[in-house]
């Protein structure tokens, strides 16, 4: 009997070594999901991340998860971590605008001046990420086309290759310098997503200062600097303030 | 007689208003001895007379009266004794009385007079006097004025003297009429400004009389005015008083035909007089946050008619605070509605009554939601807090968490952003369905795994680089390899030339064994070269080889020339310079066929 169940136990350990322990407990968090134990689900990615692993899937469910408890604060939070590693994904987009309508702050957008739309549409058309491998094509590009013009002799073909090389090599440091634009673009921005229930933001980071605004759960704000136990945040319509850090939770925190 | 009992009502009243009930306890016990004094009047003008009787229920010796300062003695002392029996009982009264005539104006104290009766003494106590100027009409009885003076008092009863801020204080306005007048009518000359307080009046619809007492004496009391009042500042505040004219009727001493009494009209001014409130604040200690102002006995809550709709349908929030307190004096907590959804201005919508303990109902904001896209709309808890001046603590009140699910909506459309309302409303237009979790997925390591600045970044980025000086350096090598070959090659033809010509080379000075040896020496060549047999070699033979191999026309010419040359020279004397030449002839032609094939 006692070594029937140290079988079993050798068993699941090598099924659990096979599979991973990220992926049971993804699958078991899966299973409670669909069943509607959410908490339970959110235990199970929690432990997930505490192996230290991370996808975009496992922010988006979490993000899921949250949302059907009705907290505002983590669901939010969560797809904008899945956004943040899958850029552009619809069904993360789309679960987004549902949990954004639970909000309780109305903050328009500051309009942006024509240079900002165009610099953002030309910068972050493609990730610092992107641009790289962009770069990383093209001056293999460069470098084919180089060989080439040096070592066919036909003068048609060697000025084929050279034209080509040239734009490669054009294309290759144009996207070496738009990678570090909008790595320098992702480094300032920090966002953050607020977790309490209402704070309120003060003109100074000390509780004696006058308050400014007041924001709810689940608004998204950009931190510029910290003090001790607070932080200047800048939100969408532009406006600035210090909140404590400890009412916000930064997005970026891997 | 009347006048003597009128004066001693007077002075009982005055007695009792001076707070020497003693004396009156005295008085009913018979067996009791009493020694007192008994002024007609304590206020009089300096042209009138007044009279001071000193009286006691049982004889007595060395009557001692005090020293009258102010006053002459006009009259007396005069001394009158009764004494009756009657049903058994001996009732005797004995008195001194003085006639006085005030002498100036001024306030003045008539002392004490003692006297002995069985051997105790005995003393009055002293009275004060008033002495004004002058009247018109002195030693006239009482007018009909003075009478209902006394007989008419006009009372503010304050429920609380000291409420808190905001409490309801009720203030009743109740008319004392004394049983020996009547009034006929009456009318409000001022009605008061309760300045700093919130008020309601209730208007009396039905003067009802009530027996009560007032100062110890029976009256009927009518309640006027009622109103409810809530101070809406601390500190001490004054409620302005009321005024009313009354017409009443007062019975005079004459007496008509019949002897009934004849009643005289007299129109009075009365009023209640300044009352002041000490209104307290409310306390500081515990104050929440959210207090607005509410105070008494009040419920709280938010609902909504409907909890789950369809896009652009509509559904009622309701605000709703009931109970006892003062309802009307503050404003209703706001809901906060997620922005997404449209909301339109509260209805107001209230139902108090107010009584005297206060206004009791309801009152509640109806807000209109509209929601534009489906999803889910939480609308968290709200509180409210309230001063129950009962415990004297402050409450706070949650409204329950209400969910909002939108079941079907538009999936196009725009973002929606209106401002419209007051409100700034910022729905994000949301899709056909929620989606469900993703099943799958591939988990990698946490931390930055920024590719861009990384190591690998720039092994990739300047990798392909070291191609091209690779590329460059191989083909370099080979160019230099190629050229080697030809050196060697070169050389190899010398060698080779050098290999077969050797032979010839010795046989320079003798002609026939040279041409012998050099032919031999060609031969030799081509058979290495072009491996064929010795047999095959003919000219044109020879010729048509090399060109197949593709030798040039000069060098073919040549090497012909010099197998021609060598076939001369065995019929022809040579020259030793000719041989050499032939020499040098056949070696160049031998490294430039070597090149060529």
């Amino acid at each position: 009997m006692k070594m029937k169940g140290l079988v079993y136990i050798v068993l699941a350990c090598c099924s659990l070594s096979a599979f991973g322990q990220g992926e049971v407990l993804f699958q078991k968090a899966t299973e409670a999901y669909n069943n509607g134990e959410y908490e339970k689900a959110i235990d199970y990615y929690e432990n997930v991340l505490k192996t230290g692993k991370h996808s975009s899937e496992l922010y988006f469910n979490l993000g899921n998860c949250h949302y059907k408890l009705d907290a505002i604060g983590p669901s939010i939070y969560y797809y904008e971590k899945a956004l943040l590693l899958n850029p552009g994904d619809q069904e993360t987009q789309n679960n987004l605008g549902f949990a954004q309508n639970m909000r309780l702050d109305a903050i328009e957008e500051m309009p942006k001046t024509a240079m900002a739309r165009l610099h953002d549409s030309i910068v972050l058309f493609f990730t610092a990420d992107q641009w790289s491998y962009l770069a990383i094509i093209t001056m293999f590009l460069f470098v084919l086309g180089f060989i080439i013009y040096y070592v066919l002799s036909s003068a048609t073909s060697k000025r084929f290759a050279f034209i080509i090389a040239n734009v490669a090599l054009i294309i290759c440091i144009l996207s070496i310098a738009l990678a570090y634009l909008a790595h320098n673009d992702q480094r300032a921005t920090n966002p953050a997503i607020i977790f309490e229930r209402e704070i309120a933001v003060t003109s100074e980071p000390n509780d004696r200062s006058e308050r400014v605004f007041a924001l709810h759960e689940g608004t998204k704000v950009n931190i510029l600097e910290s003090l001790d136990d607070w932080s200047k945040i800048k939100i969408a319509d532009g406006q600035t303030g210090w909140v404590p850090s400890g009412s916000l939770r930064v997005i970026k925190d891997f | 007689m009347r006048w003597n009992t009128s004066i001693f009502g007077i002075i009982l009243s005055l007695l009792l208003l001076s707070g020497h009930g003693v004396l009156f306890a005295q008085e009913q016990e018979e067996d009791d001895i009493t020694f007192e004094m008994k002024l007609s009047k304590e206020k009089l003008g300096i042209n009138e007379r007044l009279r001071v009787e000193f009286a006691m229920n049982k004889d007595g010796d060395n009557f001692n009266p005090p020293a009258f300062d102010g006053f002459r003695v006009v009259m007396g002392p005069s001394q009158s004794i009764s004494s009756s029996w009657i049903n058994g009982k001996r009732s005797f009264s004995k008195s001194y009385s003085y006639i006085l005539k005030p002498t100036v104006q001024g306030s003045f104290n008539i002392g004490q007079a003692t006297i002995e009766i069985d051997g105790e003494t005995y003393k009055t106590l002293p009275r004060k006097v008033q002495i004004t100027a002058a009247v018109d009409n002195p030693n006239a009885p009482k007018s009909a004025d003075d009478v209902a003076d006394e007989n008419l008092h006009l009372v503010a009863e304050v429920s609380k003297g000291s409420p808190y801020l905001n409490e309801a204080v009720t203030v009743v306005y109740k008319l004392f009429i004394s049983s020996n007048i009547s009034v006929t009518n009456f009318r409000p000359l001022d009605s008061p400004k309760y300045n700093n307080f919130w008020s309601q009046d209730i208007p009396v619809t039905k003067y009802n009389t009530v027996n009560e007492t007032y100062q110890g004496q029976p009256y009927r009391s009518v309640i006027l005015k009622r109103v409810v009042l809530y101070p809406q500042k601390s500190g001490k505040l004054e409620i302005e008083p009321l005024s009313l004219e009354i017409y009443v009727d007062v019975p005079t001493n004459r007496r008509d035909f019949f002897g009934g009494r004849i009643y005289t009209q007299a129109s009075k001014t009365v009023s209640a007089g300044k009352r002041t409130l000490n209104v307290q604040p409310l306390p500081e200690a515990g104050k929440p946050a959210d207090f607005s102002g509410a105070e008494g006995q009040i419920e709280f809550g938010v609902t909504t008619s409907k909890t789950s709709l369809n896009a652009s349908e509509s559904l009622q929030a309701r605000v709703e605070v009931s109970g006892k307190g003062n309802l009307k004096l503050f404003q209703l907590p706001e809901p906060e509605l997620p922005s997404a959804l449209e909301v339109y201005e509260p209805e107001f919508d209230e139902s108090v009554r107010t009584t005297l303990s206060g206004m009791q109902g309801k009152v509640a904001n109806n807000y209109t939601i509209v929601p534009s896209f489906r999803g889910r709309y939480p609308i968290p808890n709200i509180s409210f807090s309230y001063f129950d001046p009962k415990t004297k603590t402050y409450k706070t009140l949650r409204s329950d968490e209400i969910t909002i699910d939108v079941l079907e909506g538009p999936t196009d459309g725009t973002q929606i952003s209106n401002s419209t309302q007051g409100r700034q409303q910022i729905a994000v237009p949301t899709g056909r369905q929620f989606h469900f979790i993703k099943t799958q997925t591939n988990l990698i390591s946490q931390g930055s795994n920024l590719f861009f600045g990384s190591k690998r970044f720039f092994w990739w980025l300047f990798g392909p680089l070291v191609f091209i000086p690779l590329i460059l350096f191989i083909r370099k090598q080979k160019q230099e390899k190629d050229a080697d070959i030809e050196g060697n090659r070169l050389r190899k033809a010398n060698r080779l030339a050098r290999k077969y010509l050797s032979a010839a080379k010795k046989q320079l000075e003798n002609p026939d064994g040279f041409y012998v040896a050099l032919e031999k020496a060609l031969h030799n060549y081509l058979k290495a070269k072009l491996k064929i047999e010795t047999s095959e070699f003919s000219k044109e033979r020879i010729t048509t080889l090399l060109s197949d191999r593709k030798v040039n026309e000069i060098t073919i010419s040549e090497f012909i020339a010099l197998l021609q040359s060598c076939e001369m020279a065995r019929y022809s004397p040579i020259t030793t310079v000719q041989m050499a030449e032939d020499y040098q002839k056949s070696s160049e032609v031998i490294s430039k066929m070597d090149k060529q094939l």
